[in-house]
């Protein structure tokens, strides 16, 4: 009796086995909604290694999506993250989803091919494949690859810009804007310096840290000052202990800004700028209040402005004409930029003189940003290749 | 460079490596290698700072957190000392659970990361210690850790009494040397393993409360960045010796307060800085075991 039990028991295990891989097979090709009409357009959006609730990047373009299947009433299906992702994009293109977004930032499969199999992008003609912060859909004379692969590349050295002269424009009013009771903000020279920590060495975080640093130039240079610009850029993405340490050795050394671009390590910097009572910047999403009154300000990266723009263009069929080209978001689009700092004035002391002064300086971003609109300025943008030539970095030192 | 913030990073840094090492040394003297540290001190960090946020709570949080941590030490406990598994893949178990636990909470609570600044005040869990924050130098070293990063140095001469003055600390490292010799003298060989393994446990949970909830008042995914391996490294160094193992603990985490301090005036090459502590690991375990080979004598001659 009793080894019969154990048979019947490893019978059902086997069958429970099956069914859940079996199931896990065809997760992805299930649609969202069950009463899906063929008339109904197909979306879909895979996210990239942080997660659908990383609170910033992705969670923004989900948040897109939704808007597209609210308003339009369209059929969209999202996935969370993968570890078959050239499998991932097949099957969806297979269940007959015309506009894919790939947060991933691993282009490979869909432009070069791997394991000896053809593109994707080839395999799959019909589908349009949307591709975030880089331009892999190139051939060797600069032209596009494949007409169904969309590069979206948000201008963020623009915004980061902006983050750099607010930067030295909080720090040069320190002691007008901020309660010296709440700030320890080292002043004079000592305290002119800033911090940058990247998550990797890459054009996709250089793009940041060359903008932020012209951006620190620029006002270093008119109001005759020099800034000391302290930078790593192999923080990782995860290790948010050692960022803040990083952090803390940056603040100790006189800076008063730091600006993280290295995901869940920013959260560490956050809370040293905290503890430190100095300032942080933070980036992809708005996360001026994770820590309130010490995030200055957060550079955006408002995926779910392409997102929705593409969905409408598919639904209203000018999504072919768009086919093969990089469409850049600048700072006018609204899908990058800075936040609007309305969480960082609620720390501005409540005097006259402060408040005139954080007028001044908001005006100031306000003027810079449409100098930057127009050309006036022109800010290195890393993505594209661009290379930043360091001797025009007249006011700011990088430590040798 | 500013040597004063340099050791005092040290003993930051330090402090997590030091509480893991010293849980990790029981086990190891009772022969179960417990690679779990890592996803223990992830456990520990997490639950802290989760259950500070749901009864707003520290105390409450850290005792919520011991208590979990102990529940993974007995389950690591039974999956390897009564039911006689191998460790390494027990350990393995734990730590790939520990992490995907934690992903998968975040993921259920629709946050990016735990964030508890508004319970914890990082500045005030600060101590200051009297007298000794006068002395120049070293005061600025030594005064201004959380509290565990002295629960950390005091529970290295704790742990040294326990190993080598207690009953229980003969028979721990009885039943790691000859368990057939503990068997024989009626010593309960399994009672012994798991306190010894609950013993880590703890020590994790303290590791992790020092990396999230004091230091930081946040938990983000993946934060125990290794520190629970290096850890493993350290007690090999040391062969399980409490002094000695620290001592490891406190080299490896000043080789990453040298990381982060080179770093500053290094620029571009800041990156190599980082290979430091695992270049340390992979040197000092060299050294350690060329020494011992040099020692290692069967029957009064050299073992070659």
């Amino acid at each position: 009796m009793k080894k019969s039990t154990k048979k019947l028991m490893a019978l059902v295990l086997a069958c429970l086995l099956t069914v859940a891989f079996s199931m896990t097979g065809c997760s992805s090709k299930d649609t969202s909604s069950g009463s899906s009409t063929a008339s109904k357009e197909k979306i879909a959006l895979v996210c990239s290694a942080a997660g659908a609730n990383d609170n910033g990047y992705n969670q923004a373009a989900i948040k897109g999506l939704n808007q597209l299947k609210t308003e339009k009433g369209v059929d969209t299906k999202v996935v969370e993250t993968t570890t078959d992702y050239p499998g991932t994009l097949k099957t969806l293109a297979d269940a007959g989803y015309k506009l894919i977004y790939s947060l991933e930032y691993d282009f490979t499969a869909l432009i070069d091919g791997v394991g000896g199999e053809k593109p994707l992008a080839e395999q799959y003609p019909d589908t349009t494949f949307v591709v975030f912060n880089a331009n892999p859909n190139l051939k060797e004379d600069n032209t596009a690859k494949f007409k169904n692969v969309i590069s979206v590349m948000f201008n963020v050295n623009e915004a980061s810009f902006l983050a750099g002269a607010l930067s030295v424009k909080v720090n040069e009013n320190a002691s007008v804007l901020f309660d010296s009771s709440k700030y320890s903000l080292t002043t004079g020279d000592a305290g002119r310096a800033v911090g940058f920590i990247g998550g990797t060495q890459s054009s996709g975080i250089e793009v940041f840290s060359y903008g932020y640093a012209e951006g620190i130039n620029y006002v270093a240079k008119e109001l005759g000052v020099n800034y000391t610009y302290y930078s790593t850029y192999n923080a990782g993405f995860s290790d948010s202990a050692t960022g803040g340490t990083t952090a803390g050795t940056y603040y100790s050394e006189g800076a008063n800004v730091v600006y993280t671009v290295a995901g869940s390590v920013g959260d560490g910097v956050d809370a040293k700028a905290k503890e430190v009572k100095k300032l942080s910047i933070e980036v992809d999403a708005n996360k001026d209040s994770a820590q309130p009154g010490y995030i200055l300000t957060s550079v955006l990266k408002n995926t779910n402005v392409p997102v929705y723009a593409l969905g409408t263009a598919l639904i209203d069929g000018t999504l072919a004409s768009k086919g093969g080209t990089v469409i850049n978001y600048s700072l006018g689009s609204e899908a990058t930029g800075i936040t609007d700092l309305s969480t960082i004035a609620a720390a501005i002391k409540s005097d006259s003189a402060a408040q005139a002064k954080w007028t001044e300086i908001k005006n100031y971003i306000t003027d810079l940003s449409s100098k930057i609109g127009s050309g006036t300025i022109k800010v290195t943008n890393a993505q594209i290749g661009e290379t930043l030539d360091i001797a025009t970095l007249s006011n700011v030192k990088l430590p040798k | 460079m500013d040597y004063q913030r340099l050791l005092y990073d040290a003993i930051s840094c330090g402090a997590p490596i030091i509480l893991c090492v010293l849980g990790g040394n029981f086990a190891h003297k009772a022969n179960v290698l417990n690679i779990a540290l890592e996803g223990m001190l992830l456990m520990g960090a997490f639950t802290s700072v989760l259950f500070t946020m749901l009864t707003k709570n520290i105390l409450l949080g850290i005792l919520i957190c011991i208590l979990i941590n102990l529940i993974w030490g007995i389950v690591f406990s039974v999956m390897c000392v009564t039911k006689k598994g191998n460790p390494i893949i027990a350990g393995l178990a734990v730590n790939m659970l520990a992490t995907a636990i934690c992903a998968f909470l975040l993921k259920v609570l629709g946050m990016a990361n735990l964030n508890v600044n508004s319970i914890v005040n990082v500045a005030g869990l600060k101590i200051q210690i009297p007298v000794i924050n006068q002395i120049p130098f070293i005061g600025g070293i030594i005064s201004g850790h959380p509290l565990m990063t002295y629960v950390s140095f005091i529970a290295i001469f704790v742990m040294w009494v326990i190993m080598y003055k207690t009953k229980f600390g003969v028979y721990v490292r009885v039943v790691g040397e000859n368990e057939d010799a503990a068997v024989s003298v009626g010593i309960n060989v399994n009672r012994i393993r798991y306190i010894a393994v609950l013993i880590g446990a703890v020590c994790s949970a303290l590791a992790g409360i020092n990396l999230s909830l004091e230091k930081m008042a946040l938990f983000t995914n993946d934060m125990s960045a290794g520190i629970g391996f290096i850890a493993i490294a350290a007690i090999f160094c040391g062969s399980g010796r409490p002094g000695l193992t620290s001592i490891y603990a406190i080299i490896f985490g000043l080789a990453q307060s040298l990381a982060i301090n080179l770093s500053i005036s290094a620029g571009a090459y800041s990156g190599l800085f980082n290979t430091i502590p695992y270049f340390m690991i992979v040197f000092i375990l060299a050294v350690v075991s060329i020494i011992k080979m040099k020692n290692n004598r069967v029957r009064g001659f050299k073992n070659e």
